[in-house]
């Protein structure tokens, strides 16, 4: 191979990433939905896509599934949150992502709680079984192009206008009796359905997931990508989750001790978050503020 | 499910609901105090400061950090404290809160970098202490003392006593000094109280010391009563969010009250369900507040829903 198992391994995280953010900014950039619960979706279709593969379902039926059942979640999250305004509705949402979270800790029955689900099986799409990493990138490549040409297919189209014109001005719209709240959930479905997907390639990749991979951390991860790149831009997503997920891999070099590796990256993204927010909110392509 | 509690456990039921009640009382009281701060900042602010959640931890490592390693004895090191988590509180606001609202953010932005500065001070606080639980052990936790059925150990009645006593301090500054008096109006209504001269950025610093003052308390009382670990300030700060919310989160009294009411709700929730269930109690009660009842059941009837 042209590169080393290590760069694969960045790559494979970075293709799932840009199907995260990219389905976040769907929401949060170009619809002005403020969704604070997007690892909940993530999660969402982890643990389904895993739980329904090791039952010995075929792994593009668990996948779709995984996508549907969060964006049946999605659905209920719009449909609850509709009337909330501004930072209660980023609250509430927030709030959904904790109730997922202690569900998938507390369901022992199904998720087996802490101890995670391990051994998780590689895809397997139409009898070819997935079985290298190499092969896996190839796959999360293909996935992930096909996932970032539909949403900027929509968000280019005059739907996607819509969605931003309910952004922008929610009350005009609805003067020009166009039904918002179906715009919204929509909006919100396809962003929770691409989220379960990239949920989805990420646990048959790792092949072991536990409640803690889809909780704070994983948030403050995909809001600072979102942020970084800028709201209601797709390319501003890609550049930031290439940025995002690579410059902490740079850390490496610092030859600092295992233990303290993750809660540093950690702060970085944390403190790049802020400092984006305090610099320059509308991030590198953003054409909007976050309202 | 009273039903159910009867048939199973039989002539013990009554006891068992007075021990779940007072350890909900002492559970609340952690949570009252930390909601009370949080709670006294967003009503002169308008802003979710999630970041409480870090002072309440960063207080606790601090106990175990100047009493259980340096050695200093622990009133004075109770002191320092305090001081030293007001003083934090304040730096956050000067330091990022109000720079970005300079810069015309909204509410949600600054939502999103609390939820940044809590999550860089975790992480700060797991490289500086590492990730392993820390006991401060300065009152011994396992002396109960029992009484008609109900065992308290010491350490909870000093935890419920010195609470009160601050609810009570609270209250009294709030209604009878001419500072607190601000606070009210600003948070009644900054605009009118901003004609009628009173500095609105001079009561925010006030309110971020005192809220901070208050979080170094309840960490505190948290060192003694739990294991410290870097990321339980997410927990408690969901958790006093929680009792905000349900007792009204803009409105100091009523998010006492419902920290309480959501301490005894998650110890006698726990005895019909698995005690794992405790946190989900917690965060169902959060999510259903927001959605059906965001004013809680004692706030201000002010405008949550967008229309």
């Amino acid at each position: 191979m042209i590169i080393s198992a290590y760069q694969t391994h960045i790559f494979i995280l970075i293709f799932i990433y840009i199907i995260l953010a990219v389905s976040l900014n769907l929401a949060l950039g170009y619809t002005g939905l403020l969704n604070l619960g997007h690892v909940a979706f993530f999660g969402i279709g982890a643990y389904t896509s895993a739980l329904l593969a090791i039952e010995g379902l075929p792994y593009i039926a668990a996948v779709i599934i995984a996508g549907l059942f969060a964006s049946v979640f999605g659905y209920l999250l719009v449909k609850a949150t509709d009337k909330l305004k501004g930072d209660y509705m980023a609250m509430a949402t927030l709030g959904f992502s904790f109730v997922v979270y202690s569900l998938l800790l507390n369901l022992r029955d199904i998720t087996r709680g802490a101890m995670g689900i391990p051994g998780i099986p590689k895809p397997s799409i139409l009898g070819l079984t997935i079985r290298t990493n190499d092969q896996y990138l190839i796959f999360v490549m293909a996935v992930c192009a096909i996932s970032v040409f539909i949403m900027y297919r929509m968000v280019n189209s005059p739907f996607g206008k819509l969605l931003e014109a309910n952004r922008d001005n929610a009350v005009n719209l609805r003067v020009l009796g166009k039904n918002t709240f179906a715009l919204k959930y929509k909006a919100m479905m396809t962003s929770a359905f691409f989220a379960g997907v990239s949920g989805s390639l990420y646990a048959h990749y790792i092949t072991f997931i536990d409640p803690t991979s889809f909780y704070i951390a994983e948030l403050i991860l995909i809001l600072t990508i979102v942020i970084v790149g800028g709201l209601a831009s797709i390319k501003g997503s890609i550049v930031a989750t290439i940025v995002i997920i690579y410059v902490p891999e740079m850390l490496k070099m610092l030859e600092l001790p295992a233990s303290v590796l993750g809660p540093v990256r950690q702060a970085l993204y944390a403190m790049i978050l802020i400092a984006i927010l305090m610099i320059r909110p509308r991030g590198i392509f953003g054409k909007v503020d976050l309202e | 499910m009273k039903n159910e509690i009867k048939t199973s456990l039989g002539g013990k039921t009554i006891a068992l609901l007075a021990q779940s009640i007072i350890n909900g009382l002492i559970t609340g009281s952690i949570y009252a105090l930390v909601a009370s701060g949080y709670s006294l900042i967003y009503s002169t602010n308008n802003f979710m400061h999630f970041a409480h959640g870090i002072s309440v931890v960063a207080a606790g490592y601090m106990v175990y950090w100047l009493f259980s390693l340096v050695g200093i004895p622990f009133y004075v090191t109770c002191i320092i404290t305090v001081i030293l988590s007001a003083i934090f509180g304040l730096a956050m606001y000067r330091l990022i809160y109000l720079p970005l609202q300079k810069k015309g953010a909204s509410n949600v932005i600054l939502l999103i970098a609390s939820i940044g500065i809590l999550t860089f001070f975790q992480n700060v606080i797991q490289i500086a202490f590492g990730s392993g639980v820390k006991l401060v052990g300065y009152i011994e936790v396992s002396k109960g003392i029992t009484f008609a059925g109900v065992t308290m150990t010491l350490l909870q009645i000093v935890i419920l006593i010195i609470s009160l006593i601050i609810f009570i301090l609270l209250y009294q500054f709030m209604q009878k000094t001419k500072t607190g008096r601000n606070m009210r109006a600003v948070s009644n209504n900054s605009e009118l109280a901003s004609i009628v001269g009173i500095n609105h950025i001079r009561i925010s610093d006030i309110s971020f010391l005192i809220g901070s003052a208050l979080a170094g308390v309840a960490g505190i009382l948290v060192a003694l009563e739990q294991n410290l670990s870097p990321f339980m300030g997410t927990n408690l700060m969901i958790k006093g969010f929680t009792g905000a919310v349900i007792g009204g989160i803009n409105y100091v009294p009523g998010s006492i009250v419902g920290s309480f009411l959501l301490g005894m709700a998650e110890n006698l929730g726990i005895l019909v369900l698995p005690s794992g269930y405790k946190d989900a109690i917690a965060f169902s009660m959060l999510f259903l507040f927001l959605l059906f009842k965001p004013n809680g059941i004692l706030g201000k009837k002010e405008g949550r829903f967008d229309k």
